[in-house]
């Protein structure tokens, strides 16, 4: 068993890998891309115990499904309460990445269990070099996202280690602790460092991060303009840890403390559930808009991302809003179709996340069960 | 081209024009052109004429004129009814079955009979509200109401925006209402049916919907207001806290929720088709966004039909009621919250957790059966829980996590002394209304909502001693 388990595992990881490795540019045509999302399906139906369980109670087999897209997709919550490793419940993880939840941290937290970091490196490595650095520059890298050393179950944290690690000329440092509590005077010394060697500087952080960094800016009236060829990497997201601003205003906030052209600021789409990463492509092609609001997300060819309606699962048309489901292939040993809680736009060449729609209030009384605490009472359930 | 509606009703309405359109279900809502100055003068005109006008009636005419507007939204033959039905499945995405549902459930509570008893419910003599009365001891009291009352509604709930504006004009005070987006259609024809019935209404009723986004809109009526009644989540009315002057009185309903609790006695094979019936109906009414459906059904074991077996005739009823009363349109988000529940209880089916799910096409209801302690409340979208307990004391443990939001708590199968001694433990804590799964969705008019007195709640007293 375990044995047909591995030399499965090994078939298929053998035929994913190279497509991963070769990045954003390399050539993943449609039948091939069906044929490997197919061969994907298959293996998790018969070795994945939960998926293949959810399958089977669907009236679903292994061959039944002959299109990618009829691939059951597993909700982004459900990450939460089962393990979904591809493999044994007692096989060796070489991480498991969790969810960050929110700051006040009731909510449940969900899992993405890794058997096999090496696809998802691959992934990450040639997408970030894609997107970030088309140019081969050599950069320095500094981090306002914590140490993965520190924050070993964050992808996020991962990813920024693998990318100063593997992708850049050295590293300046992490100015976040575990908890998110910025070293802001910290960053400004190794930016210092990095101006005086002329060495252009790769920036990762998240939008909270740098809005609270930009607070801090203008508050002490410093700004500095980093080495040509530096550039930002922001990922979303503000979860109540700072103020909210629009993206424009903290791309030109950017822009304008650190020389870097707006352009060369680019957002980072990821998920703890997938192996892939979305970025715009603004840095990489000039012909592509650089206002913030025309700009999109890409991703990379081993990764199908469509834009559904909720109540149906059936893709909505073209410049309707609806959530986001994506097949990827990198998420081999654990199940590659996710259904998001994200809400969408399809463009031209990938897709735009859109916040809560305008005027949306929730409609009922329904809380979750971080309100119900808040609101104290009793005890969690 | 989808239909127009003017989302307002306000004295002096030619000179407003139309600012932006914002659409609902189908439904292009036509907001006014207002400002925070327009806001201030309606105040100052609602306050001086309006109030004047309503201080030469008595609440009891009060009820009598309200009452006819009302009972016009049940008279088939009546154009006010005929544009509400025809408008509200488009302004709350019901569906024209469950908008008809509603409105009946809602109208029938506006009519003279119920309004002149709500006040004698609520006063034992009303005329206390035109002038003093004697009181017990020796002392005359008399009843006010504010001097402008400022609503903001939700929207949940189509027509309770309604039930808002009406108790505002029974004890006499002029109101100024921001509906919520999804209830914008009834209470503006509601308005409009007054100041047909009496043209003089017109200076006492002020309707406008305006985005949240329009804060300094929203901030002009939370200050012009002597008090302010808000609906909302927790969030949006702890903000309302924060943004209204300390000199106003402020009436918050914020996020409520219900369940329902079933002993055995009813768990028979002649009664539990009744029950289940009942339940799916009140699951379904709204679709499940009242604060008065339920979100959780805790089923006593020991009885002749099962929990489980009970939660496979209640999937049966709200198969049924789906026909009845098809579920309308949902947000995306309110989609996604059911996909991603029933989605994950999939999945921990497969993983071998002993839950069982039944739903219907479409997102149109879900039954979860979930032995797991502790109470979870439901992604809604007609999702309920059901939740087996070997005694109905466990539930009562159980709800004591949620009750701060606890509000109506429908009690079946247990029969007098056990339903007060049970009503008695509920009331400690936290629940607000204790009835039967049937009434569930229809409180009536002189319900304590969320524990406060419907009138009283509104008003000031002055004692003249002598």
């Amino acid at each position: 068993m375990a044995a047909n388990l591995e030399a499965a595992r090994r078939d298929l990881c053998s035929r994913v890998l190279p497509v991963l490795e070769a990045g954003p540019g390399g050539d993943l045509g449609e039948p091939d891309f069906n044929d490997l999302a197919l061969a994907l399906y298959r293996f998790q139906f018969e070795w994945n115990p939960v998926y293949g369980a959810f399958c089977r109670g669907r009236g679903l087999t292994a061959r039944a499904v002959d299109h990618w897209s009829a691939i059951p997709p597993v909700p982004t919550s459900a990450f939460k309460s089962v393990s979904l490793a591809t493999g044994p419940g007692d096989q060796e993880l070489e991480a498991v990445f969790r969810t960050s939840g929110t700051t006040r941290g009731t909510d449940r937290r969900g899992e993405h269990p890794v058997v096999d970091l090496r696809p998802y490196h691959a992934a990450l490595e040639s997408t970030f070099r894609h997107f970030l650095i088309p140019d081969s520059a050599d950069l320095w890298s500094a981090s306002l996202i914590p140490d993965p050393a520190r924050l070993p179950d964050s992808s996020l944290s991962h990813m920024v280690g693998r990318v100063s690690e593997r992708l850049c000329a050295g590293s300046l440092g992490y100015f976040a602790d575990p908890d998110w509590g910025m070293d802001l005077q910290g960053l400004g010394g190794a930016l210092d460092r990095a101006v005086d060697e002329d060495r252009p500087v790769l920036l990762m952080g998240t939008a909270f991060g740098f809005v609270h960094w930009l607070d801090e800016l203008f508050r002490s009236g410093q700004r500095r303009v980093l080495p040509a060829g530096s550039r930002i990497m922001e990922t979303g997201g503000f979860k109540g840890r700072s103020r909210e601003i629009g993206r424009a205003e903290l791309y030109e906030g950017l822009s304008r403390c650190t020389g870097i052209p707006p352009r060369s600021i680019v957002n980072e789409y990821g998920m703890t559930e997938l192996g892939s990463q979305f970025y715009e492509p603004s840095l990489r092609d000039p012909a592509t808009p650089a206002a913030v609001e025309d700009r999109w997300l890409e991703a990379p060819p081993w990764v199908r991302s469509r834009v559904l309606d909720p109540v149906s699962l059936e893709e909505v048309g073209d410049g309707h809003p609806g959530i986001l489901a994506h097949l990827d292939l990198a998420n081999l040993n654990s199940v590659a179709h996710v259904l998001t809680e994200d809400r969408g736009i399809a463009r031209t060449g990938g897709f735009s996340l859109l916040g809560r729609s305008p005027g949306a209030e929730p409609r009922g009384c329904s809380l979750t069960t971080e309100e119900i605490l808040r609101a104290g009472g009793g005890t969690s359930a | 081209m989808p239909d127009r509606f003017r989302a307002w009703q306000l004295p002096d309405m030619p000179s407003i024009a139309v600012g932006s359109r914002q659409e609902t279900f189908g439904l292009q809502l036509e907001l006014p052109a207002i400002t925070s100055d327009h806001l201030h003068d309606l105040a100052s005109t609602l306050r001086m004429w309006g109030g004047e006008v309503l201080a030469r009636r008595t609440a009891l005419e009060m009820a009598e004129l309200i009452g006819g507007v009302g009972r016009r939204f049940l008279d088939p033959a009546d154009p006010l009814r005929q544009e509400a039905l025809a408008l509200m499945p488009l302004n709350s995405g019901l569906s024209p079955a469950m908008a008809e549902e509603v409105l009946d459930g809602m109208a029938l509570d506006w009519t003279p009979e119920r309004l002149d008893m709500l006040l004698h419910m609520e006063f034992a003599e009303p005329r206390v509200l035109d002038e003093f009365q004697h009181g017990r001891g020796a002392r005359m009291v008399r009843a006010r109401g504010p001097r402008l009352v400022v609503h903001i509604g939700a929207g949940n709930v189509p027509g309770v925006s309604v039930g808002s504006l009406i108790r505002s004009l029974l004890v006499k005070a002029p109101l100024l209402m921001k509906p919520g987006r999804t209830d914008v259609v009834l209470p503006v024809l509601f308005a409009r049916g007054l100041a047909e019935a009496d043209p003089e209404m017109d200076v006492a009723v002020g309707v406008a919907y305006w985005p949240s986004a329009q804060r300094e809109l929203t901030d002009a009526a939370l200050a012009v207001g002597d008090a302010v009644v808000a609906y909302g989540s927790d969030a949006v009315v702890g903000e309302f806290r924060g943004r209204t002057p300390p000199t106003t009185r402020i009436t918050a309903y914020h996020h409520r929720m219900s369940c329902g609790l079933i002993g055995k006695e009813v768990l028979t094979r002649d009664d539990h088709q009744r029950v289940a019936h009942d339940a799916a109906r009140a699951v379904s009414v709204f679709d499940q966004r009242g604060c008065v459906s339920p979100h959780v059904l805790y089923v006593e074991e020991g009885g002749e039909v099962d929990p489980r077996s009970f939660a496979e005739t209640l999937a049966d009823r709200l198969a049924h009621w789906s026909e009845r009363l098809p579920p309308g349109l949902m947000e995306a988000e309110e989609a996604s919250a059911v996909r991603q529940l029933t989605g994950e209880v999939e999945m921990r089916i497969a993983a071998g957790a002993p839950l069982e799910l039944w739903s219907g096409e479409a997102l149109a209801w879900g039954v979860i059966l979930d032995p797991e302690p502790g109470f979870r409340g439901s992604c809604l979208g007609r999702v309920i829980r059901v939740r087996a307990v070997a005694d109905l004391q466990v539930a009562l443990s159980e709800m004591t996590s949620v009750s701060r939001h606890l509000q109506t708590v429908a009690l079946e199968g247990v029969s007098p002394p056990g339903r007060t001694r049970m009503a008695e433990a509920l009331a400690a804590i936290g629940a607000s209304r204790v009835t039967s799964l049937a009434d569930a969705p229809w409180p009536p008019p002189w319900w304590h909502h969320d524990g406060g007195g419907p009138l009283r709640s509104l008003i000031r007293w002055t004692d003249l001693e002598r």
